[in-house]
């Protein structure tokens, strides 16, 4: 047994007769039947699911189509008229970049709060982890956006503790003032995910680090500044880019919160719920497919910008330190 | 020990081979049995109780054709038509499926329904009358047939109203009777109670306002029959009720949506509303908490402007394998008196006459107080305006939407008034 497992390096690195790279693609290269045997489910599915239909998508986003007759060619005339001729377009772009300018920093303080705190808690922290982390879990759901709405309509638990306090709104979810923000707290409140990537990567962090900032005497504050966040700059790139592309694409809780329409007054009508609308309620297959590239284009757009600007503030160990 | 060269090699046509087979798994279709059984679909949107009926009527046609089963689902309005374009695209449309008055062009020009007045899905349509049929015909041909008819009706909290010393509604009444009625139970209860749920923002109550001055909501050719100027009139009397609270406030009018748990009046807060008297469903007292009374719309003009409407149609798919036995159903489900006793008054007064004078013997309660109301203002009533243009859904969305500018006071009602116009002319031009 022993002499097996220390015969095996030698083993490795034995011929000198095999050009090293020769052996390294015979070792991962050279048995693609197998890679895609393993692979075919995943392969069928993108293909099925993903790029077949995103194909046909950008087929039909040149096209008028109503789902019952066959696709007319129009050209870039969906595109245009997305700019020129739809007001309600513009305001679902504008709610959707308050959305996601308000609640992706919003969700990542609150992750990156708890993960500091759980960082230091000693027991029952995979209690507290998992408790925390819940919310991700059913967040997601119709359900719970529901519930969601309950509580924040007129005559809720919120509305109801706030009359108690003399303060009427009248329910949040009904108001066009504060209808978005309940929104975006059923999105802050899922910020499990990225909590516990903030603290995979705490637990990286050299504890040396910190024993030597301690010892220069920096203040929890500036330890905070010049050790954690630094060296947390990766994960915390990693997590902006993930929750700012979620944003973009939220759904669900804007589709149930406002009983997918939108409103009151327009004030939710997030991107992807006027694309839905335009696709299933008003028939206009090829201009929620115009909506739906446009969409993918600009999270494009604005990851690549995202990456342009990490190379000044995201830090990688290893790296020469400026 | 080596490894040898290749030990799990496998062969890249086999591999194609898998991806190939599980690409053509997603793609399979079922089928029928082959001894002469089939299986038809029927969806229809309503509530558990019209389902409960629903499901009784079916159970009776299956015991009469022994060789066909149905299967049917339902959900709400909105949903129901979202899912229904999808599977029709998808090529899995159910073989029945209820049709709404105000799709029925968006689907019968689109050759999306099967013709019910020749061919293979030919349905006999003895016993409907001649105004109900025209709501489900396109040009000439019938797409769509009435199962029942209803029509637009105002009910009330009378207790409630007489407590509050409002007058309540008779036969001539004008909308300032209503207005000082609503207002008397809004100023009764300390405005606990609004008198009457905001109407502003419902296409339908403004289509018989528009009636009652001899204008339609559509023209024949499939345009709008009125203006911004008339939309601001209509505005301006529905905020000026709304500002001194006989209506509900906007906070409680954006969330109504037509569903019975979202209604004002089902949460005390509102104490009548306009609706269609098909919305007096056997629980409805026990569900709302209180009895209603109906009454006709009020008018100022000697119009009443109200119409029999074909409220819910069935039509039979263009695509479905089984015309035949979906056109068995849908007569079965329209002209049999044991199907219409099951049914009642779940889809509104039947369309069929022998259905409907069995029916209106055996009801009580609140389908009870709809078959009288509608027998009384039977006589007076107009015959239903061919079915409206398409994009007419969307424009009937657009209403209730720019109206919430309105009552939220975030715009003036002359620029809301030209948003909505501009946005239904769009909706119904495309």
């Amino acid at each position: 047994m022993t002499q097996q497992t220390l015969a095996r390096p030698a083993a490795a690195s034995e011929p000198p007769t095999d050009p090293g790279h020769r052996r390294r693609r015979h070792r991962y290269g050279e048995r693609p039947g197998l890679a895609y045997l393993f692979l075919s489910p995943w392969i069928a599915g993108a293909l099925v699911l993903t790029i077949g239909p995103m194909l046909a998508s950008l087929y039909l986003s040149f096209t008028d189509y109503d789902l019952f007759t066959s696709p007319q060619w129009v050209g870039l005339a969906n595109y245009r008229r997305l700019f020129d001729d739809d007001p309600r377009f513009l305001t679902s772009v504008g709610v959707t970049l308050r959305y996601v300018l308000i609640s992706t920093p919003l969700k990542l303080i609150a992750a990156l709060g708890v993960a500091i705190l759980l960082n230091r808690v000693t027991r029952g922290s995979a209690f507290y982890r998992s408790a925390f982390y819940a919310p991700s879990l059913l967040g997601a759901s119709a359900a719970i956006a529901i519930v969601w709405r309950l509580i924040f309509d007129n005559q809720g638990i919120v509305d109801k503790g706030l009359s108690a306090v003399g303060i009427h709104t009248g329910g949040w979810v009904a108001s066009p003032r504060y209808a978005l923000l309940v929104i975006v707290a059923l999105a802050v409140w899922q910020f499990g995910a990225p909590m516990v990537i903030f603290l995979a990567g705490l637990k990286q962090i050299p504890q040396e680090l910190y024993d030597a900032s301690a010892v220069d005497g920096a203040s929890p504050w500036r330890t905070f500044r010049s050790v954690t966040l630094p060296m947390l700059s990766p994960v915390v790139f990693f997590n902006l880019v993930l929750e700012m592309i979620h944003a973009f694409q939220s759904f669900t809780g804007a589709f149930v919160v406002s009983g997918g329409r939108g409103g009151p007054s327009d004030t939710t009508l997030f991107y992807t719920l006027y694309l839905y609308d335009n696709a299933f309620s008003n028939f206009r297959m090829g201009y929620a497919s115009a909506m739906a590239w446009v969409l993918l284009l600009v999270i494009a757009v604005v990851t690549a910008a995202l990456f342009g600007t990490s190379r000044r503030w995201v830090y990688y160990a290893g790296e020469d330190a400026r | 020990m080596r490894l040898r060269k290749h030990p799990y090699r496998v062969p890249r046509v086999l591999a194609v081979t898998v991806i190939g087979a599980l690409l053509a798994a997603g793609c399979g279709g079922g089928g029928d049995g082959e001894d002469g059984r089939v299986t038809i679909r029927f969806d229809y949107w309503g509530s558990t109780e019209r389902a409960q009926a629903t499901n009784d009527a079916i159970a009776l046609f299956e015991q009469a054709n022994p060789a066909i089963t149905v299967e049917s689902s339902f959900s709400d309005f909105g949903g129901y038509f979202q899912k229904l374009a999808t599977q029709i695209a998808g090529g899995s449309a159910p073989d029945v499926l209820q049709m709404d008055y105000s799709y029925v062009r968006e689907y019968g020009d689109r050759g999306v329904l099967a013709q019910l007045d020749s061919g293979e899905a030919q349905v006999q349509t003895s016993g409907l009358s001649r105004q109900l049929l025209t709501g489900g015909s396109v040009g000439d041909k019938l797409f769509a047939i009435p199962i029942a008819q209803n029509t637009q009706m105002f009910s009330y909290d009378a207790a409630q109203w007489k407590q509050a010393g409002a007058t309540t509604p008779a036969d001539t009444w004008t909308w300032d009777d209503l207005r000082a009625a609503a207002q008397a139970v809004t100023d009764g209860t300390g405005a606990k109670v609004h008198g009457l749920n905001d109407f502003g923002g419902v296409l339908d109550w403004f289509e018989v306002w528009l009636r009652q001055q001899g204008k339609q909501l559509y023209t024949e050719d499939g345009r709008l029959g009125y203006t911004a100027a008339d939309v601001t009139a209509w505005w301006q009397m529905s905020d000026s009720w709304r500002r001194t609270g006989a209506v509900t406030p906007a906070e409680t009018t954006t969330k109504i949506d037509g569903t019975q748990e979202n209604d004002p009046v089902a949460q005390k807060l509102s104490s009548a509303t306009f609706g269609y008297d098909s919305g007096f469903t056997p629980k409805l007292w026990e569900q709302y908490g209180r009895e209603l009374t109906a009454a006709s719309f009020p008018t100022g003009t000697g119009k009443r402007g109200q119409y029999a409407k074909p409220a819910m149609m069935l039509s039979v798919a263009q695509r479905s394998q089984h015309k035949q036995a979906a056109a068995k159903l849908v007569d079965f489900l329209i002209h049999d008196t044991g199907a219409g006793t099951a049914l009642g008054m779940s889809r509104g007064l039947p369309a069929d006459e022998q259905v409907r004078k069995l029916v209106g013997a055996t009801l009580q309660g609140p389908p009870q107080a709809a078959y009288e109301y509608e027998q009384k203002v039977i006589a007076g009533l107009d015959a239903a305006p061919p079915p409206p243009p398409k994009g007419a859904g969307e424009a009937k969305v657009a209403f209730q939407r720019v109206y919430d500018d309105v009552i939220f006071e975030r715009a003036t009602i002359e620029a809301s008034a030209a948003k909505f116009i501009s946005e239904a002319e769009r909706a119904i031009a495309s």
